[in-house]
């Protein structure tokens, strides 16, 4: 039972770093990122292209592949603080819907439509709890993530950009009269959320189902955590994650529910949606 | 009247004939088609009926589905279930059941984010397709694997045949959805879209009107899935993938799907893309990069294809009619109306109605009673809280404490929907009337109950607005709150509030609405409280006024002893103003 617990751990450490992803997006750019993990899918696919193809050294292929996941989040999100820099979130979210079919699409092209031969970076256990095994992958996305909120948190609260960045984030039109750069930060926020969203997925992909859908639809599990915190705490929303990883990894182990797996996340987003709708919420103010 | 009768019959008959037309078209298409375009031309309706799903949901509503594929694997599953068991009715049957189990769930689904706005459904719906695809791929669908081909109904055993089927099928999906969308449903998706708020106080419920978009949305997927079942004869789960339903969410926003015939092109560009690209040696895979190219150029830009049509031509029938506005300023006095007494007892009592925001104090203590039949002025100076009480008093802020009633009935409980039911309306400072209608259609949305043309003309013409036929979009900012002032009144509530009703109009109209204004108690049998910045309005409108200062009421009474009051003088004008 705590193998299988455990064995989940390191899923639930990538919805936990997507989610912390996702939670500074919808905070600090008003978007909930549907192509989050797509964008991280396409980058580690070109770092796998890179070294399979180009030969390059897997260290360099790697980089390469994280800059172009931080890259093609940079675009998207220069898209949409150029033409929608005023729009609700609903309007800015729906149009991520459009990159996450482009990158599925282009990946299947480029890609093929096969599972990529990935090389694993990390790989072989780390240590043993009570004759349970962790491996590395599972402590890397682990402390991954834990240092990424923490980072976010005392970046957001302690620096003179975190500062900047929430002021743009509750008084947009307020923060940029006085002078604060609103589309430079956008796009920074945009672009260092899908190069983290790249290292986590190249390093979790070669031990998990790693098709382009499978990879991106990771956005679903992470949005799940996400919403334990609202989208709004960087704290729920990783512990949302990881719990979410361990009671998938446990109900994996028992063969006769073994499927109610694949429904937990959506369940999770069902269960936390009632919670949160128990006061009805207008959509403006007045 | 009877020219207004036969354009009513024109207006019912016009759906039947192009429907009847439509099918026409596709029967020769049966009959004439080379036998692999038949096939593909059944992918195509099979498409469209999804599509027009979508719209309603995406187009109409404002919502975010990503699972319109997930319901239609839903209808697939149930009439390959049913086939396999062999039940009665036949193809058919099965695919309205079918239809129905679709819809079913999609009011499952739809159920936890209701009451939320935004992306929740959106997260929703892609959680729900991305695990009931993993599903579908272990459970597999009813029959597939011992091979028992769907039974076709008969007369529709060919293909051509089937492609009629689908043809009809789409027919009938067509013309339910397009009364459907002119009628209460219809406007109250279109209303939520605009405004969650603008709808509630309408008297329609919001979660309502987001569930019967997402339901009638899920049951058109599932029918959709019924009919894929049938053209294929086995369901695979690979026909029903996530990434499908994304594209058709795509396409379905870029063609304009809640337009009928736009949702059938969107369903002909599904198969033409894919096709194209087939002949010309590419890729199919390159279709989606194009749709989401082209989804990502149409959500930005806020356009789509049919509405960017039409307004083309609506631009030309604006250039030569102009925007249309209102004429207040004709005179009503003269038109004779129906006279009603009123007992004067008071019909809304509120006592002690405090509402505070943090540690701020927005209202306190607020008593005052409405007599029956009267106009109440609400003056005060910015920040007095004058729009707090008005949602106090209509339930938008369900914290205040206090009590209101209306007409004897306590109202502190319930829901802003509830309470205008009950018959305490509001109209909105800000413009909520939802621009996708036309006057018509709001108005009798608005009033919640059977109306007559003459009706509706008559309280048009009363308040100085433009003829029913004209749409809210070429209608300006001033003269729309004239019209929500006029679906309200016909709503008939017994009290209505409105908040600063003239703003956006000019000076003289001001007066003009205050002359009418003070009639609509016994035109309409509605007692008012107004809430106005312009004293001209208010004194030549109010009987009695009530003025608030800093949450508190500082005083009420009768117009002359009010506005003579040296506080009110103060707090209102400043020390010097004359009054």
């Amino acid at each position: 039972m705590l193998q299988g617990a455990l064995s989940g751990l390191a899923a639930g450490g990538v919805y936990a770093i997507i989610a912390v992803c996702l939670t500074l997006m919808s905070r600090l750019v008003r978007v909930v990122n549907f192509s989050q993990a797509a964008t991280g899918m396409f980058g580690s696919y070109v770092a796998v292209w890179m070294v399979s193809h180009a030969g390059l050294p897997i260290w360099l292929a790697t980089i390469a592949g994280i800059l172009v996941g931080g890259l093609l989040s940079g675009i998207i999100g220069w898209i949409i603080a150029t033409w929608l820099s005023e729009a609700d979130t609903t309007t800015r979210s729906a149009v991520t819907v459009g990159p996450l079919l482009l990158l599925i699409s282009l990946s299947f092209i480029l890609f093929g439509n096969k599972p990529q031969p990935f090389q694993p970076l990390l790989a072989g256990p780390a240590f043993t709890v009570s004759g349970v095994v962790i491996s590395q992958v599972t402590v890397a996305m682990v402390l991954l993530a834990i240092v990424v909120a923490v980072v976010s948190k005392v970046v957001l609260s302690r620096t003179t950009v975190g500062t900047q960045l929430r002021a743009l984030s509750e008084r947009p039109t307020t923060a940029e009269l006085i002078g604060i750069p609103a589309k430079p930060l956008g796009v920074a926020v945009w672009a260092i959320t899908g190069i983290i969203s790249t290292i986590v997925i190249v390093i979790v992909a070669p031990s998990q189902s790693n098709d382009a859908i499978a990879l991106s639809m990771l956005i679903v599990p992470a949005a799940a955590a996400a919403l334990l915190g609202a989208f709004r705490r960087l704290d729920l929303a990783v512990i949302g994650g990881l719990v979410l990883g361990v009671i998938q990894g446990f109900v994996a182990q028992i063969d006769q529910v073994s499927f109610v797996r694949y429904f937990l996340p959506f369940l999770f987003i069902v269960g936390l949606l009632l919670w949160n709708q128990r006061k009805a919420v207008w959509d403006a103010a007045r | 009247m009877p020219r207004a009768n036969a354009s009513r019959t024109l207006r019912i008959l016009v759906p039947f004939l192009v429907t009847a037309g439509g099918i026409l078209v596709g029967y020769a298409l049966s009959v004439g088609l080379p036998g692999y375009f038949v096939f593909l031309g059944t992918s195509a309706i099979v498409a469209a009926i999804a599509i027009l799903g979508l719209g309603i949901v995406t187009g109409s509503a404002g919502m975010i589905a990503l699972c319109q594929l997930t319901f239609a694997a839903v209808g697939a599953w149930v009439v390959a279930g049913l086939n396999v068991i062999e039940a009665p009715g036949g193809f058919i049957v099965w695919l309205v059941l079918g239809g129905l189990a679709a819809g079913v769930v999609g009011i499952l689904v739809g159920l936890p984010a209701l009451r939320l706005r935004g992306v929740n459904l959106a997260v929703v719906t892609l959680g729900f397709a991305a695990a009931a695809d993993v599903t579908l791929v272990q459970i597999q669908f009813p029959g597939s694997v011992t091979g028992t081909s769907i039974v076709r109904p008969e007369g529709f055993g060919t293909d051509r045949e089937f492609f009629f089927l689908g043809i009809l099928v789409l027919a009938a999906c067509g013309i339910i959805v397009y009364f459907l969308q002119r009628g209460r449903w219809g406007s109250s998706w279109k209303a939520v879209a605009f405004s969650e708020r603008g709808t509630a106080s309408t008297g329609q419920s919001v979660p309502g009107a987001k569930l019967t978009a997402f339901a009638v949305s899920a049951t058109l997927g599932g029918i959709s899935g019924g009919l894929i079942a049938g053209q294929v004869g086995l369901a695979f789960a690979s026909s029903f993938s996530p990434i499908q339903s994304l594209a058709l969410y795509v396409l379905a926003v870029m063609s304009g799907a809640h337009l009928i015939d736009m949702a059938i092109f969107g369903g002909i560009i599904w198969i033409v893309v894919p096709e194209l690209l087939k002949r010309w040696g590419v890729p199919q895979d390159w279709g989606f990069v194009v749709f989401g190219v082209l989804g990502v150029q149409a959500l930005t830009s806020g356009t789509n294809l049919g509405t960017g049509i039409r307004n083309l031509w609506w631009k030309r029938a604006l250039k030569k009619g102009g925007t249309a506005t209102n004429h207040l300023t004709t005179d009503v006095s003269a038109t004779p109306a129906p006279q009603r007494t009123f007992s004067g007892e008071p019909i809304l009592v509120v006592r002690d109605l405090s509402v505070t925001f943090g540690k701020v104090e927005a209202l306190k203590q607020v008593s005052f009673e409405l007599a029956e039949g009267s106009v109440l002025g609400l003056i005060g100076p910015n920040g007095a809280g004058k729009s707090t009480l008005v949602d106090a008093l209509t339930g938008f802020l369900p914290q205040h404490t206090g009590s209101v009633t209306l007409d004897g009935r306590a109202l502190d409980r319930l829901s802003p929907t509830r309470r205008a039911r009950l018959g305490l309306r509001r109209t909105f400072q800000q413009d909520r009337v939802p621009p996708s209608l036309t006057i018509d259609g709001y108005v009798r949305f608005a009033a919640r109950r059977r109306l007559t043309a003459g009706e509706i003309a008559e309280a048009l013409e009363f308040f100085g607005c433009p003829p029913a036929s004209t749409r809210l979009a070429s209608v300006d900012v001033g003269t729309r709150r004239l019209v929500e002032v006029a679906a309200n009144v016909l709503a008939r509530p017994r009290v209505l509030l409105l908040d600063e009703p003239a703003a956006g109009l000019s000076h003289e109209e001001h007066v003009d609405l205050g002359r009418r204004l003070t009639q609509v108690p016994a035109r309409f049998g509605t007692s008012i409280i107004l809430i106005e910045h312009d004293l001209d309005l208010v004194r030549s409108t109010c009987d009695s006024i009530m003025v608030l200062d800093f949450g508190s009421v500082l005083a009420s009474g009768p117009q002359e002893d009010v506005l003579a009051d040296p506080a009110v003088i103060k707090a209102y004008m400043g020390e010097t103003e004359l009054l």
